[in-house]
């Protein structure tokens, strides 16, 4: 690769970091209007987050709690924007072109810990007793989501995300995971663990405003408060992108010339019916307490994933 | 040169159980230097070429009619390399560990002596010999910890595993009637079976497996922390050195396969390998006792070696190396910072701790690397050697193992951030504590190097152990500098490294783009309040995972402890009943004699 093409890449490096943020932010603006209506409330504008976030970051007063407290910041935000650019997006994957799912997983890691980290500085229970939540409920969810992940791996025989959605790709829609029967109960599993990722109700224990003084982000606020948002966004984006890639092929519908720009909207129109589907449930649901969302993923969601990896199991070894 | 290290090894642990604490830190300190540099001898004259030395080249010791041969072999190389760096590690940590001299560096230097002398054997009856002395030197070290439970476990496992060790290197003996490690085992059929899976069943006592794990918890708990953390580190993997050595290089494992073809014997080490990595790993999130806690975590990740070497293909042998070579370092790395929370609070229970970060950032940061490892965080080599091992299950379809493999590595998640957040986050409970010696945290650091170099070059890491696997017959898998390959997927170090160093370029703008102020937490949570006043309510680290601990504790409760105890207890029993028979009256002996009697005079009659 010559210069221009290093040049290129890193332009489109920083289009797709700043499109994940935005549509992050949009998303969740969205998000907000859909739960007021659900509620029948009118709502605030679907441009509300873009101003919270200008907001937190433009103001003067910052309290910090010293450097590991910083450390939040610092890793939340980098660690997030990693994980997305690892991502095939839209059936283009940016970086490591044989990106690997298992990397994926720990990538997501680092911003979580980072945060818990700054959490943790901050020396308020309330955050302590989040982070507790927030890692019970990792325990949870990655249960059934592990078990699916390896149903898909050993059907492709592949562990690279990149390569499970061109596999997929190979006649458009038609040969999507989600179309065969075993993957249909995992997407269901791993929808559900996608809840739990998202952290939306029923699972939203971690952050329980009423409980717990919304948990780990109890003591941030200014910039830390507004690039936790910023992280929340790309997250969302991130995490939806990963199902997109693992069940619905990446979006891929379409090859040739302009297929990556009508790749890039299908892609988008699916993160956004995932997002709308968790934040119906959200808005329908109350919340769990930690035991019953614990038993909920190991117990149900664990036997469901099961079923299909033994499905997919079957299906390979004959 | 080896006789030279060996005789020096002895002298010194000789000396520096008279002389006083600081000499024989320091004496003790360049002699645990003297066998690394028979490696670099080593290193410097064959490289690294796949070189056997011939028997004529060994290094021949004749005791008592027979003759011990040692020499350094490729598979050796590899294991010495991870296992002996922590030696002058432990004695510059140890130098201002101790008060007072009580024999902990002689006793340090034996088990060095007898480490380098089982990594060195090159035939059945040294490597028993420098085992067992390995076992009584570490021994009296965990008699040092006057703890009955540790000494008792200890002892028994101990004598356990060398009697199971013994039982199968006689039968090998008989069989073969060589003892050489460089003869291919002659032997099939029951008897080949029998003696490889007690040799297998022996050295898994000292690699912590489940269930042969119940000594561990016990012993890393109560038992200096230097000497834990050669316990956790180093011995566990001589362990696994045994099981290498008897399974691939003397190629057991055909003989297991031969004997029973129905049944696959490398899948069942990788279930118990994988039982160890989960239910280990649930156990260490509910611990409060922050030595029990890193007990359980280490038999957790020791499990993952279990698992690599269990799958047995190139990929999942090489990833269980590499395991290896990872957990020695960060794990000593993490019950030495133990020790210096220890040295420095006094403390051990998680609950009491807290707020330790800014007091101590050196051992913070230490902690937080060995942490990262332990996490398979992908900024540290921890990542690398889990990866591997979850490639070759997938590669393999072991739709059992891959999974319970992943969800310990999310649980080591969990107790990972009960140390961080409960002894060095959270609120600040130690007023007067300070950052840990000089020497103390240059031993944490030098630990912490290995780990940085090998997630910048995971494929030199490979490079290292391909002379010991090429020499076992293991083809080694396809690698660069920087990056990893297998069929499944490729794994590039430094693409990860490069992007998060970019991505920090924007979370750096908006933490630079406006000031911040520093306030301690009392401020800004309490509002000014005496903390006196909050002082019962704030501490969230104590029974810190209270609801997973309501719901996994019934399930966890009867563990393997239990049935050890029924064995004690039923061992008791039957020992009571047959002291029974010495009464202590001379009566009952005549009749003891009168019956013996009867009983050959009817033996010879009816014959």
């Amino acid at each position: 690769m010559d210069m221009i093409g290093i040049a290129i890449k890193i332009t489109i490096l920083i289009a797709y970091a700043i499109i994940g943020t935005c549509t992050g932010l949009l998303f969740m603006g969205i998000g907000r209007k859909i739960v007021a209506r659900v509620h029948n409330r009118v709502g605030p504008p679907f441009y509300q987050n873009f101003i919270d976030v200008a907001k937190l970051l433009s103001k003067k007063t910052n309290i910090s709690h010293g450097w590991i407290f910083d450390l939040a910041l610092l890793f939340s935000i980098s660690g997030i924007l990693l994980t997305l650019l690892f991502l095939p997006i839209g059936g283009v994957q940016l970086l490591s072109t044989d990106g690997d799912a298992f990397l994926v997983l720990y990538l997501l890691a680092i911003p979580s810990l980072g945060f818990a980290l700054g959490a943790g500085a901050s020396g308020n229970p309330n955050a302590g007793v989040g982070v507790m939540r927030a890692l019970v409920m990792m325990l949870s969810y990655e249960l059934p989501f592990v078990i699916t992940l390896i149903a898909l791996m050993i059907y492709y025989d592949t562990t690279s995300l990149a390569t499970i959605v061109r596999m997929q790709s190979i006649n458009g829609i038609k040969s999507w995971a989600i179309t065969m029967p075993p993957f249909m109960i995992a997407a269901f599993a791993a929808d559900m663990a996608l809840q739990g990722m998202l952290m939306e109700q029923p699972f939203d224990i971690p952050v329980a405003p009423h409980e717990i003084a919304s948990g780990p982000m109890v003591e941030f606020g200014g910039k830390y408060l507004g690039s936790l948002m910023l992280y929340k966004a790309i997250a969302l984006v991130a995490e939806t992108t990963l199902f997109v890639d693992l069940f619905l092929g990446g979006g891929v519908v379409a090859h040739g010339n302009f297929a990556f720009v009508i790749n890039f909207i299908v892609w988008l129109a699916l993160i956004f019916l995932l997002f709308a589907l968790s934040i119906l449930i959200a808005a329908s649901f109350p919340r769990f307490r930690i035991e019953q969302a614990f038993g909920f993923y190991w117990k149900y969601e664990a036997i469901i994933a099961a079923i299909s990896l033994i499905w997919v199991y079957i299906m390979v070894i004959k | 040169m080896l006789d030279i290290i060996f005789a020096e090894l002895v002298v010194a642990a000789i000396i520096t159980f008279f002389v006083r604490e600081k000499l024989a830190a320091i004496i003790a300190f360049f002699i645990s230097l003297l066998p690394l540099l028979a490696l670099l001898d080593w290193a410097s004259n064959y490289g690294f070429a796949i070189i056997n030395l011939g028997i004529e080249n060994h290094m021949k010791i004749y005791l008592a009619g027979v003759t011990l041969h040692l020499a350094i072999t490729p598979l050796s190389w590899f294991f010495a390399l991870m296992i002996l760096p922590l030696f002058p590690v432990i004695m510059l940590y140890s130098y201002s560990f101790f008060k007072e001299n009580d024999g902990f560096f002689a006793l340090m230097l034996l088990s060095l002596f007898a480490t380098f002398g089982i990594l060195l054997s090159r035939d059945m009856l040294s490597l028993f010999l420098f085992w067992e002395m390995m076992s009584w030197s570490s021994f009296l070290l965990v008699y040092r910890s006057k703890d009955k439970n540790a000494i008792m476990s200890y002892l028994i496992f101990s004598v356990f595993a060398a009697f199971a060790i013994l039982f199968g290197i006689i039968i090998l003996w008989h069989e073969n009637s060589s003892l050489l490690l460089s003869d291919i085992l002659n032997i099939s059929g029951k008897l080949g079976f029998v003696a490889i899976a007690s040799i297998i069943t022996g050295f898994a006592v000292k690699a912590v497996i489940m269930p042969l794990h119940a000594w561990a918890p016990f012993v890393y708990s109560k038992c200096d922390e230097p000497f834990v953390a050669f316990l956790s580190g180093g011995l566990s993997k001589l362990g696994y050195y045994g099981i290498f050595l008897f399974l691939f290089s003397l190629k057991g494992v055909d003989i297991l396969q031969n004997y029973m073809t129905n049944v696959s014997w490398n899948y069942l080490l990788a279930v118990f390998g994988a039982l160890s990595a989960f239910f280990a790993t649930l156990i260490a999130i509910l611990q409060d006792d922050l030595r029990k806690l890193l007990a359980y975590s280490s038999i957790g990740q020791l499990g993952y070696i279990a698992i690599g070497f269990g799958i047995g293909t190139p990929l999942a042998i090489t990833g269980a190396l590499f395991q290896a070579f990872n957990h020695a370092f960060f794990k000593a790395i993490l019950f030495l910072a133990a020790g210096i929370v220890a040295y420095r609070t006094g403390k051990w229970k998680i609950s009491e701790l807290g707020g330790l970060a800014y007091k101590m950032p050196f051992t913070f940061m230490a902690t937080l690397f060995a942490i990262f490892a332990l996490a398979a965080i992908p900024i540290t080599s921890g990542f690398a050697s889990k990866w591997l091992l979850y490639e070759a299950a997938i590669q393999q379809k072991y739709v059992f193992i891959a999974p319970i493999m992943l969800i310990a590595g999310v649980g080591a998640f969990l107790y990972s951030f009960r140390i961080l957040y409960g002894v060095f986050l959270g609120e600040n409970r130690h007023d007067s504590v300070e950052e840990a010696p000089k020497s103390m945290i240059a031993a944490l650091f030098i630990l912490v190097l290995p780990l940085i170099i090998f997630v910048v070059f995971p494929g030199y890491m490979l490079d290292l152990m391909k002379p010991a696997l090429q020499a076992a017959g293991i083809e080694s898998i396809a690698h660069t500098k920087f990056a990893i390959e297998t069929s499944l997927a490729k794994y590039n170090s430094i693409a990860v490294l490069i992007t998060l160093m970019v991505a920090m370029i924007p979370a750096f703008v908006i933490y630079k783009a406006r000031k911040h102020r520093v306030t301690s937490f009392e401020d800004n949570y309490l509002a000014g309040e005496p903390y006196e006043l909050h002082k019962p309510a704030m501490h969230a680290a104590n029974n810190y995972y209270k609801p997973l601990k309501k719901v996994l504790l019934p399930y966890l409760e009867p563990g393997a402890t239990y049935y050890f105890e029924k064995i004690y207890n039923g061992i008791k029993c039957v020992s009571n009943a047959v002291r029974r028979i010495y009464t202590g009256y001379v009566q009952d002996y005549a009749i003891y004699v009168v019956l013996f009697l009867l009983f050959v005079m009817g033996w010879l009659i009816w014959i």
